[in-house]
């Protein structure tokens, strides 16, 4: 479970999410969806604090994850990011082997033995059904595979340290329809084991992956209409979207 | 005047200068190679210096001067990456990352001389190591610590958002990050900054020149406080005996010597530099 408790969030005077409070059910997907600018990337980054460096960020209220309030002085914020992963519009892969990208993490963050690696290593990239694909390469170079092949690799990177939040900034954004579709399923099939938050423009793909649909909106969330509700109502889905 | 007419003027004027620019350096290019070249004898490299200079050849200045740059490197090397991953990874102000930049060009700017001066009544006087090569080396290496440290902020500042972000993302902690993701995939762009810390510490000649080099009567040096040999000091004393035309003639092949010393690391430096940019863009 995710709690905002009037969370507000802004880059000096400007205040991007404001007063935010919501909750997020656990082993779900939520998909967030808001115009450009609307403050979707900054509602995921903040989530695992990828903000805390940029000079005039500053917060004000509370995020709980699993209870705990994630800017406490005394949270680790390492421990943190290995528990909540992000994963980016563009698929980031480092110059070295399709291996050493899986257990890049996992070699420092985790106190899993060398030993256990290559079975870590196909346990996630069957996972995110790349195993098959890859098994025969493991030491050919990541930056060797194709967007869509890079993307699944990044996320069986960040499953390899065992997070139980997954951000998604847009993921499919740079891929074709087919590794769209992979990824999508893959997602799907992850929410059992992990609470997943989907940033997306696709309204379409929002309502066919996810359990719940929000809209950033002027820095709050509101619920989507369902489909159901847009059919009977049209207009609902510009209300919710464009108008104040 | 038209636009077009303007236009044509300033590229004309731009060439010019551009051509200025270039012939100077093809200038000095051809005037060490016609004068410096026939001094260049079989072993003019590899063999000892005889006759006050006026024969033999310029191996032991060479090796001097390798000597203090590589010494001043590996001793400013350190202090330079520290400084610079202080700078982009542990430092949050923007206002103090700013004034830090403007101390080091500031610190570039400063005239040689002074360097050598400061460094020489630090080092040689105060630390009592005298006029010997390991002063040298230490005046050497702070006076190149702005260049390097310059070139090795470059290429850690022109690393990639992501691949940080990558980092970040999986839970590394900031040392983790330096040793993972930032130094492996820098790794070009220091010995870039690396090779061009020593072309600046090749081309210095009035800091060392009283503190840390000898023109005669040592070879290598054999404790930390002999002075050694160095192709600056050689050129300058053969330079000075305008009598001897044999001295002159070394003076240019010594002289041609250091130029491709320079010439040879600043080639690296640009061909390693061109793989890093074609890397990033990838």
């Amino acid at each position: 479970m995710i709690q905002f408790k009037n969370f507000t969030a802004a880059f000096g005077e400007r205040e991007v999410l404001k007063s935010m409070t919501c909750n997020l059910t656990g082993n779900s997907i939520t998909a967030i969806i808001g115009v450009s600018g609307s403050g979707k990337t900054t509602l995921l980054r903040v989530l695992c604090r990828m903000n805390d460096r940029i000079e005039n960020f500053h917060i004000k209220g509370n995020i709980l994850i699993g209870g705990k309030d994630i800017f406490r002085p005394d949270n680790n914020v390492y421990s943190l990011r290995r528990k909540v992963g992000m994963i980016f519009q563009k698929p980031c892969v480092f110059p070295i082997s399709i291996f050493d990208n899986v257990v890049f993490g996992v070699r420092e963050v985790t106190k899993i033995p060398k030993k256990d690696y290559p079975d870590l290593a196909e346990k996630v990239l069957r996972e995110v059904f790349l195993w098959e694909e890859v098994k025969d390469r493991l030491n050919e170079k990541a930056t060797t595979l194709s967007q869509g092949q890079q993307q699944r690799l990044t996320l069986a990177r960040t499953l390899a340290v065992g997070p139980d939040v997954l951000l998604m900034d847009e993921p499919t954004s740079s891929l074709d329809p087919e590794s769209t579709a992979a990824i999508e399923k893959l997602v799907i099939s992850l929410k059992n084991r992990h609470t997943i938050l989907w940033v997306t423009h696709q309204h379409d793909q929002a309502h066919s992956i996810a359990d719940r649909v929000l809209v950033l909106k002027e820095g709050q969330v509101v619920d989507l209409p369902a489909p159901i509700e847009r059919q009977e109502n049209p207009s609902s889905l510009e209300d919710v979207l464009y108008n104040s | 005047m038209t636009a077009i007419t303007i236009e044509k003027v300033v590229r004309v004027f731009i060439a010019g200068i551009t051509f200025i620019i270039i012939g100077l350096l093809v200038s000095i290019f051809s005037i060490m190679f016609i004068k410096g070249f026939p001094a260049f004898h079989d072993d003019f490299l590899f063999a000892e210096s005889k006759d006050f200079g006026r024969a033999g050849g310029v191996f032991y200045q060479s090796a001097g001067t390798l000597i203090l740059m590589t010494t001043a490197v590996l001793l400013s090397l350190p202090v330079a990456l520290g400084s610079v991953l202080f700078q982009t990874e542990y430092l949050a102000s923007g206002k103090f990352k700013t004034l830090l930049t403007q101390l080091t060009y500031l610190l570039n700017a400063t005239p040689t001389i002074l360097f050598g001066l400061v460094g020489y009544l630090f080092f040689g006087v105060y630390l009592d190591t005298g006029v010997s090569w390991v002063t040298g080396s230490m005046i050497l290496a702070v006076m190149i610590l702005p260049t390097l440290q310059v070139s090795l902020r470059e290429a850690v500042e022109a690393l990639p958002q992501k691949y940080r972000e990558a980092g970040m993302a999986l839970g590394l902690s900031r040392s983790s990050q330096i040793r993972r993701v930032i130094l492996p995939q820098c790794f070009y762009g220091i010995v870039t900054g690396v090779l061009l810390g020593l072309a600046r510490a090749a081309g210095e000649t009035a800091a060392i020149m009283f503190t840390a080099t000898t023109f005669s009567g040592i070879q290598f040096p054999q404790s930390f406080s002999d002075p050694v040999p160095t192709l600056q000091t050689h050129i300058l004393i053969l330079a000075q005996e305008a009598a001897h035309p044999e001295s002159i003639a070394q003076a240019w092949g010594s002289g041609l010597v250091l130029l491709g010393l320079v010439f040879i690391l600043t080639l690296m430096a640009w061909l390693i530099r061109t793989r890093v940019v074609m890397e990033s863009e990838l």
